[in-house]
């Protein structure tokens, strides 16, 4: 952050020497206009043939020069000004990173069809924030050519989602009767919440409404299985329409967190029954990303004074280790803390009987005849005892 | 806060290089409006000098004094705002990124969305698809904090070239003069050459041999020279002509050409890299996710939460390197939580391995029983085992 603060300082100082310089300039010259037009004023008085007196011409010679001076000296200090603003390229230059060149490589993603990728990604990135317009501008400018068909399904989530948003369940609720199968086979309970907060909105219009109610509530009979517990506290519900359930134990149902909680399920059970990530993944990779880079830029220094060239030369693995964060974890990874490798199918993870576990390969080292010594505690074994795990 | 230093150098630095030349415009347009002013002091001391002048003579110089005096206030004052102005962006930009410090959880999603926006603007200007970065530019209220006006301006420039026409890209030339004589451009030298072409290509001979007597002869160092002499065969050949070598020179493609050579150079000027954030972003971000289970054809490992393992993803990041990992960093298949002290992983008897919270979960809903997601198979819960891992 004092990169920034450095970069700020500076720039305060160009504001405020440059705003001095408007300021106190455009007032000198000012005065000087005005001086000068009070000095013709006065000459003036007299004829236009009478001859200038001695008095008036040496009043008219100084001042001038000190006009010609004070304009001078503003050309100057503009001038010196200079320093002042090539100092907050310096700055710029010396606190923030203008080259990352040895972190890139340019054949990846140079190429034709990674660029056409490249665009689709985005495009798809923008369609799912529901903002057709600049995905289709993007259609047209990068010749994409995108499917029609291909965009529609990004379109309706988002319709309906916004639909949510503004509590209006209709949109939704067909949509998870066209897909009903589907969002069985996943366990997902997002109709019958769908179907829930249309009976609490029912419910709270009041007691005029009672036999729509009575109506509404035959929906809950195909959920009886799995929600009895709750379709029994919507009944509940309805001993005190006419107090009104805001004013009951009931209160809770009308929550608005209710609201929020809906768009939520809804983004995922969405998401997961067309296969989708629930965050744009477009999203995710630039943000670790930002995560990636400031490690990579300076092992790149320590590589570059080591004399090996780029980052990105070891052509499996990156050179360093980069923490993301747990929330950025998407896969089970199992690196032996013996061999200090990564897992894979020839060399699989196994647990020793006492429970540790370490990889295959460590295990057949570690192991004499048919005894082994768990390296983490006394526990001695067979080694055939070993079980292979998978995470 | 490393990555605000790792990514935000060309946000700060294209408005500094604005600013920059900004000042010395200034400082020229001052000068030069000095100069003329210390012209008419000048003259009216002269004329003060001169024996028996008369007032209406005196009165004369003092006018065009106070004019000469109201236009240097005028440019002073319209020069130093532009640059005040200029100023000021750098300052709008340095407190946006500013703000990244004190983010709050529900402030650092919207901030982040800003910086991916900003990423993207900048990568379809790069592109060239400068429709879209407009209006994504103006949905996210984000246009003082992209460098657009560059952009935009080189647009002009470049659909002028398209058109075949030179006056613009030489104009721009000639106001960057300074700065291209450093980095050694040709791109003058190169534009002349075609205006050369196309006077030959319409016939104009006589026009073609003026031309290069005018601009070749002091524009030709060493190292243009045999560009010149190539140039000059033409004389001799016809617009159609089949010899490979002038036949080139005559190909239409060479405006493309200078479209591209314009944009590289307009990118060096400002100190811009040749490849965007945005994408250098995107690299490092896939290759620090990339695992080979993102890439396993049989089996389910593939996630879907996973941005690697997404379709179009997943196709671009295949030849970047993998993450490094010497440590292991577990999740629960299940939940997809991490495995740790407050979520110990459990071995079933198949071998497979989940989080105790989830299986905990399950086995309170199915009597005792859990069901290995991957294997289909059931167990009760007293069959799993813990496991320890370092």
């Amino acid at each position: 952050m004092d990169s920034c603060l450095t970069v700020e300082r500076e720039i305060e100082k160009v504001l405020s020497k440059f705003g001095g310089l408007h300021d106190h300039g455009v007032d000198t010259l000012d005065t000087y206009i005005t001086t000068l037009e009070n000095l013709k004023k006065e000459l003036n008085e007299a004829s236009p043939d009478s001859e200038v007196q001695v008095t008036q011409s040496m009043v008219l010679n100084q001042t001038g020069h000190r006009i010609l001076e004070a304009a001078g000296r503003m050309g100057q200090e503009h001038k010196d000004l200079h320093s002042t603003v090539s100092k907050v390229g310096k700055m710029i230059d010396r606190n923030f990173v203008s080259e990352f060149s040895a972190v890139f490589t340019e054949s990846s993603f140079e190429n034709e069809q990674a660029q056409e990728l490249l665009n689709e990604i985005v495009c798809e990135h923008f369609l799912r924030q529901g903002k057709l317009e600049i995905a289709e501008a993007l259609n047209k400018e990068a010749n994409l050519n995108l499917d029609p068909m291909q965009m529609e399904p990004f379109l309706e989530l988002h319709r309906i989602l916004g639909a949510l948003k503004r509590r209006t369940l209709q949109p939704a609720l067909s949509w998870t009767a066209a897909n009903r199968d589907k969002l069985e086979m996943q366990g997902s309970c997002l109709e019958f919440k769908l179907h829930r907060l249309q009976f609490i909105e029912l419910v709270s219009q009041g007691p005029e409404s009672q036999s729509q109610i009575l109506q509404y509530a035959r929906n809950f009979a195909r959920f009886a299985d799995r929600h009895s517990r709750d379709i029994q506290v919507l009944m509940g519900s309805l001993l005190y329409i006419r107090q009104g359930i805001e004013n009951s134990p009931y209160a809770f149902l009308l929550d608005p967190i209710n609201w929020e909680e809906i768009c939520d399920v809804f983004t995922r059970d969405a998401c997961a029954l067309m296969g989708m990530s629930v965050e744009s993944p477009l999203s995710v990779s630039i943000r670790a990303g930002c995560k990636a880079l400031p490690p990579l830029l300076n092992i790149r220094q320590v590589m570059q004074q080591r004399q090996v060239s780029g980052v990105w030369t070891s052509k499996d693995e990156l050179p360093v280790e980069i923490d993301l964060g747990a929330e950025h974890r998407y896969h089970s990874i199992f690196a032996c803390p013996i061999l200090r490798q990564q897992s894979t199918e020839h060399n699989p993870p196994v647990r020793l009987i006492c429970g540790h576990v370490i990889s295959r390969d460590a295990l057949h080292k570690l192991a004499s005849g048919n005894k082994v010594k768990c390296p983490y505690c006394p526990v001695e074994q067979n080694p055939d005892d070993a079980k292979v795990v998978v995470f | 806060m490393a990555d605000i230093k790792a990514l935000e150098h060309p946000t700060l630095k294209v408005p500094y290089e604005l600013l920059n030349k900004k000042f010395r415009s200034a400082q020229k347009t001052i000068d030069r409006e000095i100069s003329k002013l210390q012209g008419a002091g000048g003259e009216l001391e002269v004329c003060l000098q001169r024996p028996q002048v008369t007032i209406g003579e005196v009165t004369k110089a003092l006018d065009n004094m106070v004019e000469k005096l109201k236009l240097l206030k005028r440019k002073a004052d319209e020069s130093i705002t532009e640059e005040l102005d200029t100023a000021r962006m750098i300052k709008r930009r340095v407190d946006h990124l500013k703000e990244a410090e004190h983010l709050q959880d529900h402030t650092r999603p919207l901030w982040q969305k800003k910086r991916l926006d900003r990423m993207l603007v900048e990568y379809f200007l790069r592109a060239g698809y400068y429709n879209t970065a407009l209006k994504l530019a103006q949905h996210s209220d984000i246009e003082d904090l992209t460098n657009i006006d560059l952009f935009m301006t080189s647009k002009a420039i470049e659909e002028s070239l398209i058109n075949h026409e030179t006056a613009p890209c030489l104009n721009w030339c000639y106001e960057n003069k300074s700065k291209l004589r450093k980095l050694r451009s040709s791109l003058e030298f190169k534009l002349r050459q075609q205006e050369f072409i196309e006077m030959i290509r319409s016939n104009c001979r006589i026009d073609a041999v003026r031309h290069a007597r005018k601009y070749f002869s002091n524009l030709s160092e060493d190292c243009h020279m045999s560009e010149v002499q190539r140039v000059m065969g033409l004389l001799a050949f016809s617009p159609d002509t089949q010899i490979s070598q002038y036949k080139e020179l005559l190909d239409p493609e060479r405006w493309t050409e200078l479209v591209s050579q314009f944009r590289y150079e307009n990118f060096k000027l400002h100190q811009l890299n040749n490849a965007s954030v945005f994408t250098v972003t995107l690299q490092a971000g896939l290759s620090a996710l990339k695992t080979p289970y993102c890439y396993k054809i049989e089996g389910n490992s593939k996630n879907a939460e996973c941005p690697v393992c997404s379709r179009n993803l997943n196709k671009l990041g295949e030849h970047l390197p993998y993450a490094h990992c010497a440590n292991s960093k577990l999740i629960c298949h299940i939940s997809g939580q991490a495995l740790n002290e407050h979520n110990p992983p459990m071995m079933l008897p198949n071998g497979y391995v989940y989080g105790c919270n989830a299986l905990e979960e399950m086995a309170i809903q199915n009597e005792g029983k859990v069901m290995c997601p991957r294997s289909r198979e059931a167990f009760h819960i007293e069959k799993c085992e813990k496991v320890f891992v370092m």
